[in-house]
């Protein structure tokens, strides 16, 4: 006779193989595990609550149903983070929230506000609590645009490559370049900024 | 001012991704031009900034509510193949039936009509392939055969005269 098995006290791979198999319990406990952090994600790329808890429940219902795909080449929650990337890219596809390529290449050859920027020396965050500059990073990144932010998103938080970036946002690998360079000259300068205001 | 292809080169530099060719004179340039040397620090310290540094969110419900939706989605996708197929079956169950039924028709009246000899018999010949067969004994029923098309229609009276 099997064992039922105690959910919250095995490990994830345990949780898949068991959830392959049709086990529902399982695959509820691994969303119990992992909901905070896919929706964290979805909520940084869509910057709306309620997309975001609904991409992410969307994303776990495609999990679902692709899980006996998952091989385990990766952790469990790095291919559900993929799922729920490519559903919110797919979403901002839709809406059009993407501008055209053309028009922000335009800006930022022309000298955006990034491209004159001085550069920032002091570092800005310094001082700053960690859950200080946390929050401080999360205003910054909800000031850029969908664009740069993804970029941003993509490959400082979840570590792809400039290759695997442009893939997925279906760009050029020079387009992913340009966009995360003014991304991050932005970002330095919002911090530059807060720090300036909290001196003075 | 550093051009946007040096500012690119620097960033891909910081990243780990400036091919190796490429490595050498990146890093030449930073020895001696200061602006290069900057902008290569700042590129490396917003990249440090973000590094494990995403603000920690929860989901704005409860662990109940927020899986429910889940399994209701889940049963609900699950449910619909079954559906599709079941309707798909009842379709052609629709479109079928009445074609399946006016052909056992035929064959059945079309088999009693050559087993039964009919003395005497109106023709009406329509072309070749096609005629009218009507039965005097019987005017109740009337028969269109056609051989181009393979088919024999009977048309009877169920209240003859």
């Amino acid at each position: 006779m099997s064992q039922k098995l105690d959910y919250a006290s095995v490990d994830d791979e345990t949780l898949v193989k068991a959830a392959q198999k049709s086990d529902m319990e399982a695959f509820e406990e691994l969303v119990a595990r992992h909901r905070d952090k896919i929706y964290a994600r979805a909520f940084s790329m869509m910057r709306n609550e309620e997309e975001a808890v609904d991409l992410s429940q969307e994303a776990w219902v495609k999990s679902w149903q692709r899980l006996n795909q998952f091989q385990g080449e990766a952790s469990f929650v790095t291919w559900m983070t993929r799922i729920t990337i490519n559903l919110c890219l797919d979403q901002l596809r839709r809406q059009k929230r993407f501008r055209a390529e053309s028009i922000e290449h335009l800006e930022e050859e022309s000298g955006g506000v990034e491209r004159q920027m001085p550069v920032v020396t002091p570092n800005p965050t310094e001082g700053l609590e960690r859950g200080e500059l946390r929050r401080r990073i999360d205003e910054a990144l909800a000031r850029l645009t969908y664009e740069h932010r993804t970029v941003l998103v993509l490959h400082e938080f979840e570590e792809l490559e400039y290759k695997e970036i442009a893939k997925r946002m279906g760009c050029s690998i020079g387009t992913v370049m340009s966009r995360l360079f003014y991304a991050r000259r932005r970002m330095a300068a919002l911090m530059a900024g807060w720090k300036r205001e909290h001196d003075q | 001012m550093i051009d946007q292809n040096t500012a690119l080169k620097l960033q891909a530099y910081v990243d780990g991704e400036l091919p190796s060719g490429d490595v050498r004179q990146a890093a030449e340039l930073l020895e001696k031009d200061p602006e290069a040397k900057l902008l290569f620090e700042e590129l490396k310290a917003s990249k440090s900034l973000l590094a494990g540094n995403e603000l920690e969110l929860q989901v704005p419900e409860s662990r109940e509510f927020y899986w429910s939706k889940i399994a209701r989605e889940i049963a609900r996708q699950e449910s619909r193949p079954a559906r599709e197929s079941a309707g798909v079956r009842a379709w052609w169950l629709r479109l079928v039936a009445p074609a399946g039924a006016v052909a056992v028709l035929a064959l059945v009246v079309s088999i009693a009509l050559k087993s039964t000899s009919l003395p005497v018999r109106s023709w009406v010949a329509l072309s070749d392939e096609h005629e009218i067969d009507t039965p005097l004994e019987e005017t109740s029923s009337i028969t269109f055969r056609s051989e181009a098309a393979g088919m024999t229609v009977v048309w009877v009276n169920s209240q003859p005269n």
